[in-house]
C-alpha cells in the first residue's frame, strides 16, 4: 500500500462529481450489446429442457425441415468437459443424458435470422423419461424439518462459538421463530446478451453485458478445450446487472461460443424480458429458523440459527452465497454462545445466483426480524434492545474476529434513531387500534455488511490493478486504469477516474477509464461483493501513486503540475514507450481465517447500516404504503458522495420491492410463474417513499483512501425494517416476504380465529 | 411490405415494411436508430419510448405502418447541438446509473415540460411513472425534471423547433 496519500488541490476524492459516462447515457449514446453491429453475425437461440427433470433420450431432427440453413450445437459437439467451472464441475454447459431444471438446454441452434433459429427448433424434438422432481423451497424446509434423508443437500457450513445449546438450556427467556422469503429477479432493464466471434486463431473474442469478464475466461476454458488467452472478452456497456450479469453471462458465453465456433461466423444471443426472467438465475429463497436466549437484564446469551438456501438445481457460487449469509446472520450483536448452521438444498429449478446483498438481505430479514422479537420478550423497546446489544469497537464477531478498526456502531444506529425520532414516533403506532382510518407504524433495522470477499477469498484471488502511462490522444499523455471491474451503472469509471488522478496528483482530464478488455487488463477480480471501490479502488490509487513517483523517478525531481506531467510524461514515452506499474491488494497485517472451521477474521472490515421505515396501513384494504425511509451508513470514506446516494436510493427502492412487492413462484410445471413485467411487479416512480439518508464516515485505513463497500448495503436492512414497522402498525407480525395485503389478510383471519 | 414515409427527428425518411413489423424494430433495425430500447417488447418498461407528433409514446406497441405522415422524435433529435437544460440536469444529479432507461425517460420528461413547464415532484411521478427504472429509485429523476422546470429553461427540444430557435 502506498505509504502515503498523495492530496493536492483539486482534490478528487470526497467531490460529488457527475459520471463520466453520464452525457453519453442522457444523449442516447452509449452503446449497449444489441446496439452494435455484428457484420455477417448469426442469431442464437437455445432449446431447452420441457420438464424440471427428466432423462434425455435423445433429440430427434424433423426430416422435412431444411437443416442445412442452419447450425445446430449439442453437447457432443463440446470440444472440452463439459462443464462451467465454477465452485464445481457440476454444471454441464449443455445437458447431454439428464436435465435438472425446466428450461436447461439440450441443444443450440444459430441461424440467419432469430425466427429461423426458433423455427428449427420447433423442429427438433426432444425425447426423454420424466423424473420426479423437487420445485419448492416449502418442500425442502420440510424436508428439513423431518430430517428427510430425500433432501439433496448441495454444500453445507457451520459457525460455532461457544456452546449455543448450553446457554440457551440456561437462558431466561428462549425466543424462536422461522423467516421465509421467496426469489427475487435482478430485472435489470437490459436483458442479457452476448455475441462471440470466432478469431483467426482458433480462438473466441466475446462481447456484450457482463459483470465479470475473467470469470467467462476461467469458467469456460475446459469446455472450449481453449487456454485462457485464446478467451477474449470484452464488456460493451451493462444496462444494469445487479448480480445477475455475474455467473450467467458464462452460461450464456458458452452457447454463443460453441455456435459461433460451429457456424464459423459471429453469434449473438440477445434474451427476450420472457426468456430472460424464466432462465437466468434470481436471489435464493431462504427459510431460516431463530433459537435466541435471553438474561433477565436484556442481553443476549444465546443465538443459533438454521439457514436453509434453496440452490436450484447446481451448485454454481450457492456455497458462497450461503457463507455470507451464515456471517450475517446472528452478526451485529454481543453474544458468546453462537450456532449457525448453513446448508443449501437442491431443488429442480433454474439455479439460484447473485444479486446485491449475496445471502446476507436473507440473513439479515430473519436476524433483524427476530431482534424485535427478543426484545419484546425482554419487555425493552426495539431501539433499546439494539443500543443495548449491537457490537462496538473492540467486540467480537460470531466467528471470533475482534472489531479493531473503521467501526460505524453505534454511531449509525444512534445517528438514525435521532434524525427520525424515533422514540417519539414510537409511542404514536396504531398497533392495529380499530376503528382507525389508517395505522401507522415505524420500524427498525442495523446490520453489518462485510466488505469485500468472504474470508481469505481476496487473499486467494490475489487482485491487481495497472495503470498504464500512454498517450490519451495525440500529443496528450496520461494515466489509463486498467482493472476487469466493469462499469454497470454502479459509478465505477468515475470513482475508479477520481481515486487514478488523487493517486496521480493531476486533474481528472489526464486519466482515462475504459471498459475491461481481457486482452489489456490484469485481473483485478469480479465486479462483486462491494469489493470495486475498497478493493480494486485502493490498487488503481496505488498503482497511480506509483506511477507518479516512476515518472519524478526518470525526471529527477517532483511533478508538481500538469504542464510538468505533461513535459515529463511525454519525454517517457518518445524515450521508453509505454510504461506499466501495476498495484496487488493486500489484507491488513494480522488477518487469520481457517476456511474448514470459519473461525477468524471473516472480512478484512465491515461496513455499517441502520434503516427506520415509516408505513402506513390501510385498516380496510390491508394496503401497505411505505412513507419514509431515514438511513445512515458508514461506508468509510465516501469517494464520489453524490454517487454513493444514488446506489442506497437504488438499493432502498429495490429493497422495497423485495418488501412488499415482487412476487414470484413456480408453476406447476417447475416455470416462474411471473415471467414478464406486468406479472413480475418492481416499484415505479409512484411507490417510492420519502428518503432521509445520510453518512457517517469511519475510513478503512488498510486501503486508502479508506473506502468500505456501498453497493449491497442499501438491499440489506429495509425489509426487516418494514416488517417490523407494519407490526408496530397492525400487531401483525409477517415472516414471509414480500409482505402483501393478501398476505396480511389471511394472517388476521389466524390471528382472529385464536 | 409497405413503403412508408414519415419525419424522423425533422428528415423525412421512406422506407418499406412488413404489416406487423413495429416501430420499435423498423427504428432500430432499418434505419439504424439505437437510441430507443428493447426492454420488455410489450409496453411495461417504457424503454423504447419515443416522441410521435409530440407526445411519448411506446414503439413496441406501434406498427410501423401507423405511422405515415406522422412526426418521429427519438434521442438522436434531441439536443443535437449539446445536451438540453433538462438533459444538463439529469447529469449534475446523477439521474442515471446503467443509463438504459435514459431514453425513453428524457423523451417522456422532454414532452411533460414542453406540456407543463413547472411540474411538480407529484406531477412529474404521475407522468413518467410508466418509465422503469432498476438503478436509481427515480429520487434523482424527478428532482432533475423538477430543477429543470423550475430554473424555466427547460424546453422540447425537438429538431424543427431548434432550427427556428438559432441557437
Amino acid at each position: 500500500m502506498p505509504a502515503t496519500v498523495q492530496t493536492r488541490d483539486p482534490r478528487w476524492v470526497g467531490q460529488g462529481i457527475p459520471r463520466v459516462d453520464a452525457e453519453d447515457k442522457v444523449r442516447g449514446r452509449a452503446q449497449y450489446v444489441d446496439d452494435l453491429l455484428v457484420p455477417n453475425g448469426w442469431h442464437g437461440h437455445v432449446v431447452r429442457a420441457p420438464v424440471p427433470h427428466g432423462l434425455l433420450r435423445g433429440l430427434t431432427p424433423d426430416p422435412a425441415f431444411d437443416w442445412s440453413r442452419v447450425v445446430v450445437v449439442t453437447a457432443k459437439d463440446i470440444p472440452g468437459p463439459n462443464c462451467i467451472v465454477s465452485h464445481d464441475r457440476s454444471m454441464p454447459v449443455i445437458a447431454s443424458d439428464e436435465f435438472l431444471y425446466a428450461g436447461e438446454p439440450v441443444a443450440l441452434i444459430a441461424a440467419p435470422t432469430l425466427r429461423l433459429a426458433r423455427e428449427a427448433a420447433e423442429h427438433l424434438r426432444i425425447d426423454f423419461e420424466e423424473r420426479p422432481a423437487i420445485l419448492t423451497l416449502h418442500e425442502v424446509a420440510d424436508q428439513f424439518k423431518h430430517n428427510d434423508p430425500a433432501l439433496v443437500k448441495l454444500c453445507g457450513q457451520t459457525i460455532r462459538k461457544g456452546d449455543a445449546e448450553a446457554a440457551l438450556a440456561r437462558a431466561h427467556k428462549v425466543v424462536e421463530a422461522e423467516y421465509t422469503a421467496g426469489h427475487q429477479e435482478q430485472l435489470y432493464i437490459e436483458p442479457q446478451g452476448l455475441v462471440a466471434e470466432p478469431t483467426g486463431d482458433g480462438g473466441v473474442f466475446i462481447y456484450g453485458s457482463m459483470q465479470c469478464p475473467y470469470f467467462i475466461v476461467h469458467e469456460l476454458c475446459e469446455a472450449l478445450a481453449l487456454p485462457p488467452e485464446k478467451i477474449r472478452v470484452k464488456q460493451a456497456a451493462v444496462g444494469g446487472a445487479f448480480g445477475g450479469k455475474e455467473e450467467f453471462p458464462t452460461w450464456l458465453a458458452g452457447y454463443v461460443a460453441l455456435l459461433a465456433l460451429k457456424a464459423k461466423r459471429p453469434v449473438k444471443i440477445v434474451y427476450d424480458r420472457h426468456q430472460d426472467i424464466l432462465y437466468t438465475t434470481k436471489r435464493h429463497p431462504v427459510w431460516s429458523r431463530y433459537r435466541t436466549g435471553l438474561n433477565r437484564d436484556g442481553t443476549i446469551a444465546a443465538i443459533a440459527v438454521d439457514f436453509l438456501l434453496d440452490g436450484g438445481a447446481y451448485l454454481t457460487l450457492s456455497d458462497v452465497v450461503m457463507y455470507r449469509g451464515i456471517l450475517h446472520a446472528a452478526m451485529g450483536y454481543r453474544c458468546d454462545h453462537v450456532f449457525v448452521n448453513g446448508l443449501v438444498a437442491r431443488t429442480n429449478t433454474v439455479p439460484s445466483g447473485a444479486f446485491r446483498g449475496f445471502g446476507a438481505p436473507q440473513a439479515i430479514w430473519g436476524l433483524e426480524s427476530h431482534v424485535d422479537a427478543m426484545a419484546a420478550a425482554a419487555g425493552m423497546t426495539p431501539h433499546e434492545f439494539r443500543l443495548k446489544n449491537c457490537l462496538v469497537q473492540g467486540d467480537t464477531t460470531p466467528t471470533g474476529q475482534v472489531l479493531k478498526w473503521s467501526v460505524g456502531s453505534p454511531a449509525v444506529l444512534e445517528k438514525s434513531l435521532e434524525r427520525c425520532r424515533f422514540d417519539e414516533q414510537w409511542k404514536k403506532c396504531s398497533r392495529g387500534k380499530p376503528g382507525a382510518k389508517s395505522w401507522y407504524g415505524i420500524g427498525v433495522s442495523f446490520f453489518a455488511h462485510g466488505a469485500a470477499f468472504t474470508g481469505d477469498g481476496e487473499a486467494r484471488i490475489k487482485a491487481r490493478a495497472a495503470m498504464d502511462l500512454d498517450w490519451l490522444a495525440p500529443g496528450r499523455p496520461g494515466g489509463i486504469v486498467r482493472v476487469s471491474s466493469t462499469e454497470m451503472g454502479q459509478g465505477a469509471l468515475t470513482v475508479l477516474s477520481q481515486l487514478a488522478a488523487d493517486g496521480l496528483g493531476l486533474d481528472l482530464s489526464r486519466v482515462s477509464c475504459p471498459f475491461p478488455d481481457t486482452a489489456l487488463v490484469p485481473n483485478s477480480g469480479p465486479t462483486v461483493a462491494s469489493r470495486t471501490t475498497m478493493v480494486v479502488g485502493s490498487c488503481v490509487y496505488g498503482a497511480a501513486g506509483k506511477l507518479k513517483k516512476a515518472l519524478e523517478q526518470f525526471a529527477g525531481k517532483p511533478i508538481a503540475s500538469g504542464k510538468e506531467f505533461d513535459e515529463i510524461a511525454s519525454a517517457y514515452l518518445n524515450k521508453h514507450g509505454r510504461l506499466r506499474v501495476e498495484h496487488l491488494f493486500v489484507l491488513p497485517p494480522g488477518t487469520q481465517w481457517d476456511q474448514k472451521t470459519f473461525r477468524g477474521d471473516s472480512y478484512p472490515g465491515y461496513s455499517w447500516g441502520c434503516n427506520v421505515a415509516e408505513v402506513e396501513v390501510d385498516p380496510r384494504t390491508l394496503g401497505i404504503r411505505v412513507k419514509k425511509i431515514t438511513a445512515f451508513y458508514d461506508i468509510g470514506k465516501v469517494v464520489n458522495p453524490v454517487l454513493a446516494k444514488g446506489q442506497i436510493e437504488g438499493g432502498l427502492v429495490q429493497a422495497l420491492g423485495y418488501s412488499v412487492m415482487e412476487k414470484i413462484g413456480i408453476d406447476r410445471k417447475g416455470r416462474f410463474d411471473a415471467s414478464r413485467m406486468q406479472t413480475y411487479i418492481i416499484p415505479t416512480m409512484q411507490d417510492i417513499p420519502e428518503m432521509d439518508l445520510d453518512f457517517v464516515e469511519f475510513p478503512f485505513d488498510h486501503a486508502p483512501p479508506g473506502a468500505k463497500g456501498v453497493g449491497e448495503l442499501p438491499m440489506d436492512g429495509l425489509a426487516p425494517a418494514i416488517a417490523n414497522a407494519i407490526e408496530a402498525a397492525t400487531g401483525l407480525r409477517m415472516r414471509d416476504l414480500p409482505i402483501t395485503p393478501e398476505k396480511l389478510y389471511e394472517h388476521s383471519q389466524k390471528n382472529l380465529g385464536r | 411490405m409497405k413503403k412508408i414515409t414519415f419525419t424522423l427527428n425533422g428528415e423525412s425518411r421512406t422506407v418499406a415494411v412488413a404489416p406487423h413489423e413495429v416501430l420499435l424494430d423498423v427504428l432500430r433495425d432499418k434505419l439504424g436508430v439505437k437510441s430507443p430500447k428493447v426492454g420488455c417488447e410489450r409496453g411495461d418498461c417504457g424503454a423504447c419510448t419515443i416522441l410521435l407528433d409530440g407526445k411519448p409514446v411506446r414503439s413496441c406497441l406501434i406498427l410501423a405502418v401507423e405511422v405515415e405522415g406522422q412526426e418521429i422524435t427519438t434521442l438522436e433529435g434531441v439536443g443535437r447541438d449539446g445536451p438540453t437544460p433538462l438533459q444538463e440536469s439529469f447529469i449534475r444529479h446523477n439521474a442515471f446509473q446503467c443509463g438504459f432507461c435514459a431514453p425513453g425517460i428524457v423523451l417522456a420528461a422532454t414532452a411533460l415540460l414542453e406540456k407543463n413547464p413547472k411540474p411538480t415532484a407529484h406531477e412529474v411521478q404521475e407522468a413518467i411513472s410508466g418509465n422503469l427504472c432498476r438503478c436509481t429509485g427515480y429520487e434523482a429523476i424527478i428532482e432533475s425534471a423538477v430543477e429543470a422546470g423550475r430554473q424555466g429553461t427547460a424546453r422540447a427540444r425537438k429538431p424543427a423547433a431548434r432550427k427556428s430557435a438559432n441557437r
